[in-house]
């Protein structure tokens, strides 16, 4: 399965050390300009996102339509990257990981499909690729980067133990 | 660095007064300090409204994406992700086996 990545749910998963398991679940894409945004700064996670697209586990593609992908910003207040990744996705008919709440909208508007890091964490418990403790750990590193509610942290919790 | 002269109420010159003598900063130096704070103040709530995207924060902080998420940590500002846009993702992800 094939997914666009915008900056913020890559560089989430790769905060709490998720990326590399996500990479090998799910094919995943993401425009120049998000690369560009991500190794913005030397960083541990910058570090991992630039090594997992050497490796090729992460494909970088170009948005064409620059035009498009202008108006994009133009219409839902949105920076370059968000709106290349929003941009692919809706071009190549697939979804966007993303955890950012003005492209979360644009999704919804556009009728783009969407899922956000712990979601990632979820089907990788799920599918038995994380025994529980490690699942509750990233949980917790997701808690405090990914700032979720905690009707949705609590929902997860359950889901992770197998209870939805 | 630019100079501009301005009109402040007096209450604020005498906070700006305040503040310079606790940190025994002049009063440009707290001004500007202030400034910045203000600055990234207004920045994080036009991210909690949903005016800016987290792209967007990063660059008017002029930190990188990382930074911007470790600074909303720091802050305990909320991701903007609903309860409904959190059952939507599992539509998606239900069909990676």
């Amino acid at each position: 399965m094939k997914m666009i990545f915008d900056s913020s749910t890559l560089i989430l998963l790769a905060k709490i050390d998720l990326l590399r398991e996500s990479a090998e679940a799910i094919s995943i894409v993401i425009p120049s300009k998000v690369k560009e945004e991500c190794l913005f700064k030397d960083s541990l996670d910058a570090l991992l996102i630039k090594t997992l697209i050497s490796k090729g586990k992460i494909k970088v593609e170009k948005a064409g339509n620059q035009e498009a992908v202008r108006k994009l910003r133009a219409d839902f207040r949105i920076e370059a990257g968000e709106a290349q990744a929003l941009w692919l996705g809706k071009k190549l008919g697939v979804a966007l990981a993303v955890d950012d709440g003005p492209t979360i909208k644009a999704c919804k508007v556009l009728g783009v499909q969407f899922v956000t890091a712990i979601h990632f964490l979820i089907n990788l418990r799920t599918r038995g690729k994380l025994e529980l403790p490690m699942a509750f750990a990233k949980l917790d590193g997701l808690a405090t980067y990914g700032r979720y509610s905690r009707k949705i942290i609590e929902d997860a919790a359950q889901r992770l133990k197998g209870g939805n | 660095m630019g100079v501009i002269s301005l009109r402040l109420k007096d209450r604020d010159l005498e906070r700006l007064d305040e503040l310079s003598k606790a940190t025994h900063k002049d009063k440009s130096t707290m001004a500007r300090e202030l400034l910045e704070y203000g600055w990234d103040f207004l920045m994080l709530k036009y991210y909690k409204e949903g005016k800016l995207s987290l792209t967007g924060l990063a660059k008017k902080l002029d930190v990188s994406i990382s930074e911007a998420l470790d600074l909303l940590k720091e802050r305990g500002i909320e991701a903007p992700i609903g309860f409904d846009d959190y059952l939507k993702g599992f539509e998606v992800l239900d069909r990676v086996k």
